[in-house]
């Protein structure tokens, strides 16, 4: 097989430069002779260069009809550029006939490039096969046939399952660069797109350059080059590409589809097929998109309307058949196979675009299974192995699936999907391993020393809580990896370093998580919703919808404990208002379709609530019969209809009456210059109340004028009330700001955005010295608030003082599920330890304070040294008081341990 | 009194010294002492401070320099034995306010620093410590880097030149500023302590380290060998410990990186420490003002603490010939000698209370 030979490749650019500069200085006299024979255009250019201009900027309609007044030796160029002009216009007929009439006969050897036009239109339309008849009479025919024929020839070749003969040909055309023959930047992307194809990526890549450095206005080299970014994930390299041809011309719809596929903007695709109504890509990719948001029936009609054009539309038949394979419709799938392999026998890309659906859907077996019969399709199908490798890593098969992507990277080191993955693999390295009962844990070695002690016990409180509530045990063990960097947790989840808003991932026996060393939320409750996904993910072999996985998570986050979970109340008030909740039919397109973290925050909060109203309304047993039935392939009406006995629309009514009489128990008022809250890591983490925030920064007179004003005009205004407090508060009007508080308290006292007006409040009497009051308010809003650390500490802190060891253990618990990782909470932990005199606790957390002290490790060890001393472990308190003593031989208190610990003297 | 300058260059050079058996060290140590009489610590010795708060356009800047500056004096006078004389802090353009308690002496301009080092320079004698704390912006690179102070700047070699006429004394700088690096790299020199509180002239943001290193001076948090005294070294180390944590918990890259350079080569040390290039004479270069506490001891009191003294050396000895042991042979060695410091340790002390 052909590669470049680099040094001849840029004596060849070279070259090519000067050549092209020569067939310029030629072609002028020949152009000039052109015009001088056919009518010039009234702008006094030829019809063919007119007829270039137009195509460049995307006047296509003015480009078809100019193009077709060339004639004398610019009629091929001009009836190719018609052609090309109508194909971007979706005209293919005409695209066809403009070309074919100018072909005589059947002798497409003759006219090499009108019959590659005319070819590549037949493809686009799915008549491959006549397509491939066409290319071959031309590349049998002549001796040296155009590099464009080549390489639609080879690429049809490749298309059609004759890979052999495909990369025969395609090799002739990197011979014909490679011989010098290949000048013209078109020919150049061509021979490019060659490379690409037999997998020579780093060719390709150096070709496309090339190309589009030979001519910046060469949009389809752009647009190819930005395909192969794609193709390896490099996303921003992608647009980059794509948004450079769109610069030249911002209507070419295939650089309008690349953006689409990039950034999921519907609009560009819209623009796309308002440009050309019959842009497969275009439909095909909206298609796909429309199917990612939930709307079935608008997908359908796209998909349907692609396949009445081109019957060979491979992406299309692979979205169907895996939907159909999806759904289990077997004869369905089986269909679809054969209808690909009639035009495409072994196509590996179809079955490895079935196993990514399959994989997207979570069904990771099944995807690997597909993976798995794509590589056997094609051994050098390299993005199989990727998808081999990362589907068996998220079934905990780690060392297969390391394997396979390796085998990718080897052959495809372009593919930042399989290195990404691989580098975590790097990182799991230094990793160590802690198990449970049934759990195995990846984590860094800070981690398995801080979190660790503290986590074991969690999980497998989960455990039995949540098996035995739902009557299933999952698969074991459950393997959990918890990554201290976002990048590497986004790519083990992702395969991308960039996952959005999102902190712990499941995947039915794999869960991923954010190190909650990097997080400001309760780390235990996301812990507790996650593990809650595996069972019902594996209950329903991942079948799950993420709607109600999501909302049973969040669900039984409240009932794991009563401060975790959700209290949206105002969202709630204002998305029932604004008519913003979603039919249960559609609610995964709330998270699908989300524009922001307060969408997707509140995408979890309905499916909470959707849960909750079946818990509450049909009961407990109702729900576990529910998810159920999402083990069967079924119609959601079916289901709701099997458990509720009731259709989906009487489900849906019955729940928005629910959520009615819900709204008037909460009775606020919602303004509609307030702006909802926004809450970090979705929904975990403290959710910011902008707008009293901004009351914060900017306490000033009309504000306050304007706050009692909405106060006047509607008196379960909660945000103006709580605006005005937070403005008193700064002006130190304690007594007044007080009142307005303790007044949005009681119209909302489940709200636990921030600030608060408890959060206030506490601080008004933490100025005004009064402990007693401050530690009530503080109280009070850790009551629904489980991601705050210092209010925790503050009442352990108190709690400690007053002896009070019940509600020191307490808070101090509160305050290790947000941040175990600080030194103040252990501190507390060992006073409670040795105030309750409970001698292996107080190790245990002066071993964590060792791990986290910076700067005072002699005063550490020798805590420690003590705590062991008491616990009766002499030699560990003396190896530790040595550690101390090392750096500082003076410190008498070591020294005093030391000898205690010498002398067998534990207490 | 020279127990702890002995102590400490042991500590300092112990790498290089116990290639040599222990009791050849010591003359070694002789020998080296009497080329390099730098940070003697001598109780006669007197320490002077002199703070620099340079001016700030921005009020959030200008109050926190402010805070930085006073905060410094009253630690310096709180805890570590100094006074109004021997403290002299030059304050932006040296207003005197009712909340500056008097503690401004003067301007942070040129004729004010000036005129407060050739004050200085008329006061101290031979073998006095003089520590510099530059507080404020910072900007420019290489010889053009400049403390940013009222009035025209002053760059770090103009800075040098007027530290010059503090040849018999020993110096030590600590340069907060931002851009410091390339003007801290000009008051190198031999004998000389410099800690910049950013090590490459790309680091041009505002630092956090100052306010890292007066917490590790405040109560002296940052006394890690326990000896109620902080050296150079230790406050360095906290500092850098604490600027690194809080970089990490805002979740920023840091854009700060100090650096402390104390053989007068002016490349500055990340992790300076008593084995490597940079860190031995920061560690027996103290902020605090050494007390003679002899006073009152009585001959076996005296004895007592002659071997403390003895067996702590040789713990240091032994910690620097650490890589030479077997782990548990190591371990097994300290033990023996910590337990025979912690009983001397003991008879000493109920010798003082009898």
């Amino acid at each position: 097989m052909n590669r470049l030979r680099s040094k001849s490749a840029a004596r060849q650019f070279s070259l090519g430069l000067v050549l092209a500069t020569c067939s310029f200085l030629i072609a002028i006299p020949v152009s000039q002779l052109a015009k001088a024979q056919e009518p010039l255009t009234i702008s006094g250019e030829s019809p063919l260069a007119r007829g270039e201009q137009l195509l460049l900027t995307g006047s296509y309609a003015a480009a078809s009809d100019i193009f077709q007044m060339a004639d004398g030796l610019d009629r091929i160029d001009g009836l190719i550029g018609a052609s090309r002009a109508f194909a971007m216009m979706g005209n293919y007929r005409e695209a066809m006939n403009v070309v074919e009439a100018a072909i005589e006969g059947e002798n497409y050897a003759d006219s090499p490039l009108l019959s590659t036009q005319l070819a590549e239109v037949k493809r686009t339309v799915g008549l491959s096969t006549e397509a491939l008849s066409i290319l071959r009479a031309v590349v049998d025919g002549m001796a040296d046939p155009p590099v464009r024929t080549l390489v639609q020839y080879g690429s049809l070749l490749k298309f059609t399952g004759a890979r052999q003969a495909a990369n025969q040909v395609l090799d002739q055309s990197v011979q014909r660069y490679n011989d010098g023959l290949v000048f013209a930047s078109e020919d150049v992307g061509m021979v490019a797109l060659a490379s690409w194809l037999l997998n020579n990526f780093h060719d390709a890549n150096s070709l496309f350059n090339e190309a589009t450095r030979a001519n910046p206005n060469n949009l389809e080299a752009h647009v190819l080059w930005a395909d192969l970014f794609l193709e390896k994930y490099n996303a921003s390299d992608a647009e980059r590409g794509y948004q450079d041809a769109l610069d030249i011309n911002s209507r070419y719809t295939p650089a309008l589809v690349g953006i689409a596929k990039v950034v999921g903007d519907e609009r560009a695709l819209q623009r796309a097929l308002a440009i050309n109504p019959n842009s497969i890509p275009a439909m095909e990719t909206y298609g796909q998109l429309l199917l990612m948001n939930g709307r079935e029936e608008e997908a359908e009609d796209y998909f349907t309307r692609v396949l009445a054009l081109n019957p060979e539309a491979l992406k299309t038949l692979s979205v169907l058949a895996a939907r159909a394979a999806l759904n289990e419709r077997s004869e369905e799938f089986a269909e679809y196979r054969a209808q690909v392999e009639a035009f495409s026998p072994d196509n590996p890309q179809f079955l490895g675009d079935i196993a990514d659906t399959f994989g997207n859907n979570y069904l990771f077996t099944q995807a690997v299974d597909y993976a798995r019969a794509a590589i056997a399709a094609d051994p050098q199908y390299w993005q199989g192995y990727t998808l081999l490798g990362s589907n068996l890593i998220r079934l905990g098969e780690e060392e297969e699936g390391k394997a396979n992507l390796e085998i990718g990277f080897e052959n495809d080191p372009f593919n930042v999907m399989t290195s990404n993955m691989l580098k975590v693999f790097d990182t799991l390295e230094t990793y160590t391993t802690q198990e449970s009962a049934h759990f195995k844990v990846h984590m860094s070695q800070n981690d398995a020393d801080i979190l660790w002690p503290y986590l074991e016990p969690l999980l497998e409180e989960g455990w039995d809580t949540l098996t035995a509530k739902y009557g299933y045990e999952p698969e074991v063990p459950i393997l959990i990896e918890i990554f201290d960097k976002t990048e590497d947790f986004a790519v083990r989840s992702v395969g991308l370093p960039d996952i959005g808003p999102l902190v712990g991932i499941c995947f039915g026996k794999v869960i991923t998580l954010i190190s909650p060393d990097t997080l400001s939320a309760n780390w235990q409750e996301i812990v507790w919703h996650e593990f809650m996904h595996v069972i019902t993910l594996q209950m329903t072999g991942n079948r799950m919808p993420r709607w109600l996985s999501e909302g049973i998570s969040v669900w039984e986050e409240r009932e794991g404990r009563p401060y975790w979970g959700r209290s949206q109340g105002l969202d709630l008030v204002r998305a029932a208002k604004d008519d913003k909740l979603l039919p249960i039919g559609e609610l995964n397109s709330g998270f699908s379709g989300a524009r922001n973290n307060a969408d997707l925050g509140f995408a979890y909060f309905q499916s909470y609530l959707v849960v909750d109203y079946i818990t509450q309304t049909h009961g407990f047993d109702k729900l576990v019969e529910l998810v159920k039935q999402y083990a069967f392939i079924k119609e959601e009406s079916e289901r709701f209809s099997a458990v509720f006995d009731q259709s989906l629309g009487e489900f849906d009514t019955g729940f928005r009456s629910w959520i009615d009489q819900r709204v008037e128990e909460i009775n606020v008022y919602v303004h509609t210059e307030d702006m909802p809250d926004e809450g970090e890591g979705h929904g975990h983490g403290i959710r910011e109340n902008s707008s009293a925030i901004l009351a914060e920064l900017y306490n000033n007179a009309s504000l306050k004028q304007h706050m009692r004003s909405r106060i006047e005009e509607n008196d379960r205004d909660f945000q103006a009330y709580l605006q005005l407090g937070i403005v008193l508060f700064k002006e130190e009007n304690f007594e007044e700001a007080k009142g307005y508080l303790e007044t949005a308290h009681e119209l909302l006292p489940s709200y636990t955005g921030y600030p608060s007006p408890a959060l206030v409040l506490a601080q008004i009497y933490e100025k005004e010295s009064n402990q007693q009051a401050r530690l009530q308010w503080l109280e009070i809003l850790l009551e629904g608030l489980q991601h705050d650390y210092d209010s925790a500490m503050v009442l352990a802190g108190a709690a400690l003082e007053d002896a009070d060891h019940e509600r020191a253990a307490y808070y101090i618990d509160r305050a290790i599920q947000v941040d175990p990782y600080r030194n103040g909470v252990h501190v507390l932990k060992a006073q409670y330890a040795e105030s309750i005199d409970d001698r292996e606790l107080a190790v245990t957390e002066y071993e964590v304070l060792v791990k986290l002290e910076i700067n005072d490790p002699v005063e550490a060890r020798t805590n420690l040294a003590e705590a062991y001393l008491r616990n009766g472990q002499l030699s560990e308190a003396r190896q530790n008081v040595l550690y101390a003593l090392e750096i500082a031989p003076s410190f008498q208190r070591a020294q005093q341990v030391l000898l205690r610990s010498v002398d067998g003297e534990a207490n | 009194m020279k127990f702890y300058c002995l102590k400490k260059l042991c500590a300092a050079l112990g790498s290089l010294l116990l290639l040599s058996a222990s009791h050849a060290a010591f003359g070694q140590i002789a020998g080296l002492q009497s080329n390099n009489n730098f940070f003697l610590d001598s109780p006669d010795s007197t320490k002077y401070a002199v703070i620099m708060v340079g001016p700030s356009v921005a009020e959030e800047n200008q109050s926190m320099f402010r805070q930085w500056g006073f905060s410094l004096h009253d630690i310096l006078a709180r805890d570590y034995g100094y006074s109004s004389d021997t403290i002299t802090l030059l304050y932006d353009r040296g207003d005197q306010d009712s909340s500056s308690g008097g503690r401004v002496d003067g301007a942070c301009d040129r004729a004010g620093i000036e005129q407060a080092l050739a004050s200085l320079a008329s006061r101290v004698k031979t073998g006095d410590q003089i520590t510099l704390y530059l507080i404020g912006h910072g900007s420019g690179a290489e010889e053009e880097s400049k403390f940013n102070i009222v009035g025209p700047d002053i760059t770090g070699i103009e800075f040098a030149n007027l530290l010059d006429q503090f040849a018999e004394q020993d110096i030590a700088i600590i340069n907060t500023t931002s851009a410091s690096y390339g003007f801290s790299a000009s008051l190198s020199g031999e004998g000389r302590v410099v800690i910049s509180s950013t090590r490459s002239p790309s680091e041009r943001y505002d630092p956090v380290f100052s306010r890292f290193f007066i917490e590790a001076l405040d109560s002296r948090n940052s006394d890690r060998d326990k000896n109620n005294r902080v050296s150079m070294l230790e406050a360095f180390e906290y500092a850098k410990s604490n600027v690194e944590a809080w970089y990490e918990e805002q979740g920023r890259l840091a854009s700060e990186h100090a650096g402390l350079d104390d053989n007068g080569d002016a490349l500055f040390a990340l992790d300076p420490n008593t084995g490597a290039a940079d860190g031995r004479l920061a560690e027996i270069a103290y902020i605090d003002t050494l007390i003679d506490n002899n006073a009152g001891l009585s001959p076996q009191a005296l004895a007592l603490k002659a071997r403390m003294q003895d067996i702590e050396r040789s713990v240091f000895i032994l910690r620097g010939r650490k890589a030479d042991f077997l782990e548990a042979n190591y371990w097994q060695q300290m033990e023996v000698l910590l337990v025979d410091l912690a009983r001397t340790t003991g008879q000493f002390n109920e010798q003082i209370t009898q």
